[in-house]
């Protein structure tokens, strides 16, 4: 079964008001919705706030939705425009934007003290917000190009662009943090 | 080391990240259904957009019809037969951008500032090609009364587009809001270019033309304005 396809169901079946498709969209949208956000340096509990506000959000413009249309892209779009208020409302209060370190902290103990296997977050710190952005929505939330350049309302060239620039610069990461001898090392 | 290695951390990386709170899905899902009812999706963009274009139209032709349409009967059929179909396929571009900037998801051709840049270099050709007379009389004075009442035409132009589509939802309201103004704005041009019997180069490509880019950066000003406003009362 296509997986979009059944989205656009539960989304037409959520605009004529059943419970159990609305139930259905939240468990299954939210985790990726939640890895984008932490992905953009916001702290889990900020991240929880957001994934609310986006859900309240969705519920008030759910009509926009046009039946048959993907509905992911629609998603992100809003998830996006939360986001954004959110560094706003954030900039205003003269909140500066979570350093790395307390952006890595919030990641799996675990994770992190595995060697030669550097969590996300530092992986995207050294991205700019529109290529960090991308690489979230391809790889964490495993959208296609098509989908990024809909939810982010650009081209698909241009987010093959970006995609292209953030590989060359996590490249460069990488072979900094010595990533790639560290797997050569271990599979050997 | 290549694309695919690349993908491969990415994606351990990924796997890694912490999950939701279950409590906190199932607090978002009460919350939603709580106040669920059904709701009317909005109409098909095609309608949306002729709705646009007609509003656009009719306040272009409307305005133009009360102040007299000198413009056109003093027209030459090239000037007649190249303005207007050019204005019409720029008022219909100017619909289709106004209702992707208020459906999420919808794809964009290009950068915001692109349309109303895009459609005041058209003009600007077409004017420049079709009028040859470079008289500047009265240059400023007749040109601020076109500009202002070109203005005017946008105003509500722009105000019965947003009620049309005041149901969608802005996910970059000032690059809305230059469409917006951008639509509204060719109104007034329309209503100009009919009513209008100044036919030097000079006047029509300034005065004429300014409506448009100053009526999509006004629009996008107040919409800016407001959501200070609203972001400092909040």
């Amino acid at each position: 079964m296509n997986p979009d396809a059944s989205l656009e169901s539960l989304m037409a079946r959520y605009q004529q008001g059943d419970s159990s498709a609305v139930t259905a969209l939240v468990h299954r949208l939210s985790p990726q919705l939640h890895r984008f956000f932490l992905a953009q340096f916001i702290s889990r509990r900020d991240a929880d706030d957001l994934l609310q506000e986006t859900w309240l959000r969705i519920h008030q413009v759910r009509h926009t939705y046009r039946p048959g249309e993907p509905v992911v892209p629609w998603l992100y779009a809003i998830a996006r425009n939360i986001r954004v208020d959110h560094y706003r409302k954030a900039y205003r209060a003269g909140v500066r934007e979570q350093s790395l370190d307390e952006g890595a902290a919030l990641t799996a103990p675990s994770q992190r003290e595995r060697p030669g296997s550097p969590d996300m977050q530092s992986l995207l710190a050294t991205l700019p917000e529109s290529q960090r952005e991308v690489i979230a929505m391809l790889k964490l939330s495993g959208m296609s190009l098509e989908q990024v350049a809909l939810a982010t309302s650009s081209s698909v060239g241009a987010v093959k662009q970006k995609a292209h620039r953030a590989y060359e610069s996590l490249r460069m990461r990488l072979s900094e943090l010595g990533f790639a001898a560290a797997r050569k090392g271990a599979s050997s | 080391m290549t694309d695919g290695e690349i993908d491969d951390v990415l994606n351990r990386a990924a796997g890694a990240s912490p999950e939701v709170d279950p409590a906190l899905l199932e607090s978002i899902s009460r919350s939603v259904v709580s106040s669920l009812a059904p709701v009317r999706p909005l109409p098909r963009k095609s309608v949306l957009v002729a709705a646009a274009t007609a509003i656009c139209v009719a306040v272009g032709v409307g305005g133009a019809a009360m102040l007299g349409m000198h413009g056109i009967e003093t027209m030459n059929p090239v000037q007649a037969g190249v303005i207007f179909p050019v204005l019409g396929v720029l008022i219909w571009l100017a619909s289709r951008v106004s209702v992707s900037e208020m459906s999420p998801g919808s794809p964009r051709g290009a950068a915001p500032w692109v349309w109303p840049a895009a459609g005041s270099l058209t003009l600007l050709a077409v004017f420049a090609i079709l009028f040859q007379e470079y008289r500047t009389e009265r240059f400023v004075s007749q040109g601020l009364t076109c500009l202002k009442a070109g203005l005017l035409h946008a105003i509500p132009t722009a105000l019965a587009t947003w009620l049309l589509l005041r149901r969608g939802f802005a996910v970059s309201p000032i690059a809305s809001g230059l469409a917006l103004g951008t639509l509204a704005g060719l109104a007034g041009v329309m209503m100009l270019e009919l009513h209008c019997v100044n036919f030097a180069a000079p006047h029509v490509m300034l005065w004429h033309t300014a409506v448009l880019p100053l009526s999509g950066i006004l629009a996008a000003s107040a919409v800016w304005t407001w959501r200070s406003v609203t972001a400092v009362r909040t």
